[in-house]
């Protein structure tokens, strides 16, 4: 699915590296998750996978089923099943959620969406994320309270039906009952299209409680140093990235 | 209920004098025109709503001055334009509050996307001579933003679709606009 190769980044126009010798493999249907301090470039990497305008590549590769996306836009990269769930995802004012969802899918499917079927989807979506459907109408997350726009991110994976999705900190900003209604329909989701691939970015293991990993990654110094399984998120919410030596045994999750 | 005007200017120059005395909304469309909108406010708590929505290809000066003349009157003004090519467009908007009207709103919200590298200019001025007043107003002049079109384009909309669809809602920015009477308005937009 998605590979990873000894990637180097950057911020443009700067010289220091965010991430070097980067390496990671997601298979179909794994989970994954990247754990670390603030400031380690957990939501670089995010972003790089996306092609965000303001990192650059400066080495190595990134391959959606075999194929480098590196040259790709934004929206062919989207095209191809990279949904990345946004930390704070942006307010845009006078394009309506509708409105923009509709061309969503019409892009991403590449067929004209029918109306009827279109609203009706949306609704029954829109019920299963517990989102009021007046939300449909409004500007596109203005007005959204931190946890509507992060269901309203659930609701557009649901809609786009993605293969390859990054979570970064969906559990910021969520409550306790919005964080349980968000990975039950990313639970629900994973078992209707059992081959999606899920990378989840985040520094609580409160998330996996819900949402089971096989592989928890701890990314520090610009790399990942230690690999192992749901065991390590708790260790390290015990410990601290301080308290848990991780620098050594690495483990392939290969 | 409000009353409710819808203005198209197409490749004119107009001068708008209004007398205002119940709530009224105006939908302003104007197509590379200019024009110099005066409007009084001449009864007590009434309110008025106007948008004004631009599509520039020359130079073009819109102006427009609000006089809240009697107390508890309300003014919210949306300027929004989109100046397309290498040329100058000027926004000047003015509220002004009269000395005995009290407890009045005036507000003006104005914004100007350059599509090109066009000059374009707002003077945004609250002229209050009362204590009395809530009043604010805003001015930006630029692109749009980056990171709108970045979030578009990773739920897979191509840039030039992603344009489109701020365009739209930057100048049809209310709910309330019936696109049939805007039918020109619209067609203009598809060319930007």
């Amino acid at each position: 699915m998605l590979e990873i190769k000894n990637l180097y980044c950057k911020v443009k126009e700067t010289e220091d590296n965010i991430l070097e010798d980067f390496s990671l493999t997601i298979k179909k249907g794994e989970i994954h998750v990247i754990m670390g301090p603030n400031g380690t470039g957990k939501s670089t990497l995010s972003k790089v996978i996306m092609g965000h305008y303001k990192y650059e590549v400066t080495g190595g590769d990134i391959l959606l089923d075999g194929e480098s996306i590196l040259n790709l836009s934004v929206s062919k990269r989207a095209k191809k099943g990279i949904f990345l769930c946004m930390q704070d995802p942006t307010v845009i004012e006078g394009v309506s959620n509708s409105e923009f969802l509709r061309t969503a899918i019409g892009e991403v499917s590449g067929t004209k969406v029918n109306l009827y079927t279109f609203i009706k989807d949306m609704e029954k979506a829109m019920d299963e994320v517990k989102l009021n459907n007046n939300m449909l109408h409004r500007s596109l997350n203005l007005g959204f309270s931190g946890g509507e726009k992060k269901k309203n991110e659930i609701l557009q994976l649901k809609m786009l039906k993605p293969k390859f999705i990054i979570l970064d900190e969906l559990d910021s900003g969520l409550d306790v009952d919005s964080l349980r209604i968000a990975c039950k329909n990313i639970n629900d989701y994973l078992e209707e299209y059992p081959d999606t691939a899920l990378l989840i970015i985040t520094h609580y293991p409160r998330i996996l409680e819900y949402i089971r990993p096989q592989y928890v990654h701890i990314l520090k110094e610009k790399k990942i140093q230690k690999t192992g399984g749901i065991e390590l998120a708790f260790e390290i919410e015990k410990e601290g990235y301080n308290g848990v030596n991780v620098m050594m045994g690495n483990e392939e999750n290969e | 209920m409000s009353k409710i005007l819808y203005v198209i200017d197409n490749n004119t120059k107009k001068d708008y004098n209004y007398k205002i005395e119940e709530d009224t909304i105006i939908y302003h469309f104007s197509i590379n025109s200019g024009s110099n909108v005066l409007i009084d406010l001449d009864k007590e708590d009434i309110s008025l709503y106007y948008y004004y929505n631009d599509i520039n290809y020359d130079d073009n000066i819109f102006t427009i001055k609000v006089n809240h003349n009697k107390s508890n009157t309300h003014s919210e003004l949306f300027n929004h334009g989109v100046n397309v090519k290498d040329n100058e467009l000027s926004f000047k908007v003015e509220g002004s509050v009269l000395k005995n009207s009290a407890k009045c709103i005036c507000n003006q919200d104005n914004q100007i996307i350059n599509i090109s590298d066009g000059k374009s200019t707002i003077c945004p001025n609250l002229l209050i001579d009362n204590y009395d007043v809530d009043s604010s107003h805003s001015a930006y002049i630029g692109k749009f933003k980056d990171e709108d079109i970045f979030y578009l384009e990773s739920r897979g909309i191509p840039e030039k679709v992603c344009y489109k669809l701020l365009l739209n809602g930057f100048l049809i920015n209310s709910d309330s606009i019936e696109y049939d009477k805007i039918k020109d308005f619209v067609l203009e937009i598809e060319k930007i």
